[in-house]
């Protein structure tokens, strides 16, 4: 029988959601709609429309070295161009976000090629080659992975990831790079994610409901969702690794 | 520092506070008699950006702003999400959950007597501060910082 991953263990909806996300063949929803020009002046690392830099000349015009690994591993578009590397930085809030920074690591490395992802616990990190970048930072900004008032995108002064929320249900962001408009219910970006002032205001949609972040959030929490302990068949599993691991070290044998 | 015979009650927030929100509560408390000192707690808004490529320019947050509260101006430099009061008596203390009955009605609030300031300075705080640092403050928050405490008019 071929070897089925089965990525994440536990029967919650927490952990089926992790699953989901974990699968590179489950196609993630696409909630808004962000433009390419959007999301270069969030991230602020080159103005819409600029070339990109470079760190070095083409591959095409470089001369590669005879490596049998750089024949076997096709090159990124980004790579191919020279691109320099940039970031993208999320933080993602306790109180049921969509996604936090230990699935996004797991989840990117199965879907995309070339990038570093940075675990840290209250925010994650993602570097790679720029074009490359802005693709992947498409995709996740627009898809389920992200929430308006619960996912920020952060690249200094992330704190906020484990703290109350603001009375309108926002993540609380020192820099207030993200402001919801109480007439309209959207909540627009007025700063990039370094906390420079934007010429224009982006909009990042309406933030979900308590109900939809609860049904898709992937993250145990006993206080305003599932905890851990409530999902059994997790806990045996972590007592099974954490056991085998005690006994045996490295040579897991039973 | 505080003396230890003074009741003392901490309020803490579901949510982090509105100006607008704290600006009410604090009008309701200082309506109250026997309040004698109060912290407002929470995270910090710095006035300029503090890390990263944009540092040093300012930053422009709404919850950064000033309140009018009592007959005194307020600047806020924090996301308010605890209060800390010391009381002269535990009398005042209906008439504090009264107030934030008032004032918390979209989320929950939490009102807890205790201790929850320092009774007796450290020795780290001697360290920091010396021996000549403002004792109103000692504990509560940096003696040495240049905006000392707000005294708002009491009703006693």
């Amino acid at each position: 029988m071929a070897y089925k991953p089965q990525y994440f263990p536990g029967s919650t909806h927490i952990a089926d959601n992790r699953r989901k996300q974990l699968d590179p063949n489950h196609k993630l929803e696409k909630i808004r709609d962000i433009s390419d020009k959007d999301i270069v002046l969030l991230m602020g690392h080159r103005a819409p429309g600029q070339a990109y830099p470079s760190s070095h000349p083409p591959l095409s015009e470089q001369q590669e070295p005879n490596c049998p690994i750089r024949k076997l591993v096709t090159p990124t578009d980004g790579a191919k161009a020279g691109d320099r590397i940039r970031y993208i930085q999320f933080t993602d809030s306790m109180y049921n976000a969509p996604c936090h920074p230990y699935i996004r690591s797991y989840l990117e490395s199965y879907r995309y090629r070339g990038m570093d992802p940075g675990t840290l616990s209250g925010r994650q990190i993602i570097e790679c080659r720029e074009r490359d970048l802005e693709k992947y930072a498409k995709e996740l900004v627009n898809s389920e992975l992200f929430d308006a008032a619960r996912t920020g995108i952060r690249g200094s002064t992330v704190h906020g990831h484990s703290l109350r929320l603001d009375e309108d249900g926002m993540m609380f962001d020192m820099m207030q790079r993200r402001v919801l408009d109480k007439k309209t219910g959207i909540v627009m970006n007025v700063k990039n994610q370094i906390s420079e002032p934007l010429d224009a205001q982006i909009k990042m949609g309406k933030p979900m409901d308590d109900k939809w972040l609860k049904a898709h959030s992937t993250i145990y929490h006993s206080l305003v969702g599932v905890g851990t302990r409530d999902d059994q068949e997790l806990v045996d599993y972590i007592q099974r690794i954490h056991s085998l691991r005690v006994k045996y070290g490295y040579l897991p044998q039973e | 520092m505080t003396d230890t015979t003074f009741p003392q009650v901490r309020i803490a927030t579901e949510r982090l506070l509105f100006p607008e929100t704290l600006e009410r509560l604090l009008n309701k408390i200082f309506s109250i008699k026997g309040v004698r000192r109060m912290i407002l707690n929470g995270p910090r808004l710095p006035a300029v950006v503090p890390s990263g490529p944009a540092k040093g320019q300012p930053n422009i947050h709404e919850m950064r702003r000033i309140i009018k509260a009592g007959n005194q101006d307020i600047q806020l430099e924090v996301h308010v999400g605890t209060i800390l009061l010391e009381l002269e008596n535990r009398e005042s203390i209906p008439a504090l959950k009264a107030a934030c009955d008032e004032v918390f009605t979209n989320f929950s609030y939490r009102l807890q007597e205790g201790r929850f300031m320092k009774t007796e300075p450290s020795i780290v705080d001697y360290a920091k501060y010396g021996p000549d640092a403002d004792k109103r403050i000692l504990g509560l928050t940096d003696p040495s910082s240049k905006s000392g405490p707000i005294i708002i008019q009491g009703t006693k």
